[in-house]
């Protein structure tokens, strides 16, 4: 570890585009001709900034109604743990699970994660480095499948339009919460992992 | 889809110091997750190379990558155009049916005065993977026949961009969950539609994880300078 060599170290910057090494005084990539950051500019705020726009839209996105069930001349409206309570009712355990999951699970915890990795990092890197870029990744890969509420209120209401005896229609809660998604994954876009190990290489330059 | 021939990634200093002085000839790589220099030049044919600190995945080599994510492409699209042209699923209840399609399923959502929402499932289900299978395909077929038109470095950073953007298989996994809701009330048959899509989502899946990104750029750039 105290012999590791970084692109920084040696006043390279790698491009985040095309991953090409250029030297970290040019603005611009040779090879993709993006913009050129040694960390990606300003991420930590950037990162907190849609963290919090992402929470705020959490609330609607939770306590609307995401679906509308008109049967006969009845219409109500479901939230996302409302039908989750549903299905349970109606027995389908797995699918309650996979709802619950997908919905409430991974959206909240995604949001838990990235302002527990923005804390560590503007605190000076708390914790295991190894461990934390581990959770960075979990928390890219799991952004878009929170999608699948959203899919399958479109799905149902474009196959069920039994006029008069079953309608699906989609409620507000739905696209409240595809934001939810879209800025989560644009939050952890923003993110430098990097920054996560700039400390160690501080550490280690110091001895 | 994981090599039998792993290769640990050199990052003492040793080599790299050698490979900082021979800056351009030699291939090499900082990872995307914690920065560290590995020198991937002599990386066999058929491996893959992970971060030594981070575990992170950094690139894979593979002589006949273009040529399979070409016909993965083609097949791609072949099979979403008949995913759009035939019925999805049909759902049918005392006598009555209905049957939805695709393009359905965005309609549906405009028509039902969720005009951003139509947009965006649109975006994420066809408009964008669709736009990156064609990129992908342009990209592939220009590497291999080893031409360098002045937009290749648009499409690569087009390509590379969007494709996280894409959620074929999320919506597939959407599709699953709908007919367990829905299979108590009603009749439910899978249409053509279906079964297309599902094989979209695996060809496109093969693709989008044989095109690599530091090799198409490297090949990119090989092909600029010349
Ligand atoms: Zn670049
Ligand atoms: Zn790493």
């Amino acid at each position: 570890m105290s012999n590791a060599r970084t692109a920084a170290s040696q006043d390279l910057s790698s491009c985040h585009i095309c991953l090409k090494l250029v030297n970290s005084e040019l603005h611009h990539c040779p090879r993709c001709g993006s913009a050129m950051h040694k960390r990606k500019s300003d991420s930590l705020q950037r990162t907190l900034a849609l963290l919090v726009t992402s929470t705020i839209l959490y609330i609607p996105a939770n306590i609307l109604p995401i679906m509308y069930t008109d049967q006969l001349s009845n219409s109500a409206g479901s939230t996302i743990m409302g039908g989750v309570v549903l299905l349970i009712k109606l027995g389908s355990i797995p699918i309650a699970a996979i709802i619950f999951i997908a919905s409430v699970l991974v959206p909240s915890a995604k949001l838990m994660m990235m302002y527990y990795l923005c804390w560590t990092v503007a605190r000076g890197n708390l914790g295991s480095e190894r461990q934390r870029t581990v959770l960075y990744r979990v928390t890219e890969f799991i952004g878009k499948w929170s999608m699948i509420d959203v899919f399958v209120v479109a799905i149902l209401v474009a196959l069920v339009h039994l006029s008069g005896i079953l309608v699906f229609r989609p409620g507000v809660a739905a696209l409240a919460f595809a934001g939810v998604v879209i800025v989560t994954m644009i939050a952890a876009e923003s993110f430098d992992p990097r920054l996560m190990w700039d400390n160690l290489e501080e550490e280690t330059e110091d001895e | 889809m994981t090599q039998a021939a792993s290769f640990q990634a050199d990052a003492d200093t040793n080599s790299l110091s050698d490979a900082v002085a021979g800056s351009t000839d030699r291939a090499r790589i900082a990872c995307p997750s914690c920065d560290l220099l590995f020198d991937v030049t002599d990386l066999p044919d058929g491996a893959t190379a992970n971060c030594s600190r981070c575990g992170n995945f950094l690139t894979t080599n593979k002589s006949d990558a273009f040529e399979r994510v070409t016909s993965a492409c083609i097949a791609a699209l072949v099979m979403l155009a008949v995913a759009c042209a035939f019925p999805f699923m049909q759902f049918s209840r005392a006598g009555l049916e209905n049957t939805m399609t695709l393009p359905q399923t965005v309609m549906e959502l405009w028509n039902n005065n969720m005009p951003w929402l139509a947009i965006i499932v649109a975006s994420f289900i066809l408009i964008i993977p669709a736009v990156v299978t064609i990129c992908m395909l342009v990209l592939s077929i220009t590497l291999t026949r080893n031409h360098s038109p002045s937009w290749l470095r648009q499409l690569g950073s087009t390509v590379f961009h969007l494709q996280n953007w894409s959620m074929v298989e999320v919506f597939f996994v959407g599709v699953l969950v709908s007919l367990v809701k829905i299979a108590k009330m009603a009749t439910i048959v899978l249409g053509t539609s279906f079964w297309a899509y599902a094989a979209f989502t695996v060809l496109f899946t093969l693709a989008v994880t044989n095109l690599d990104k530091f090799q198409s750029w490297q090949k990119i750039e090989a092909l600029a300078a010349e």
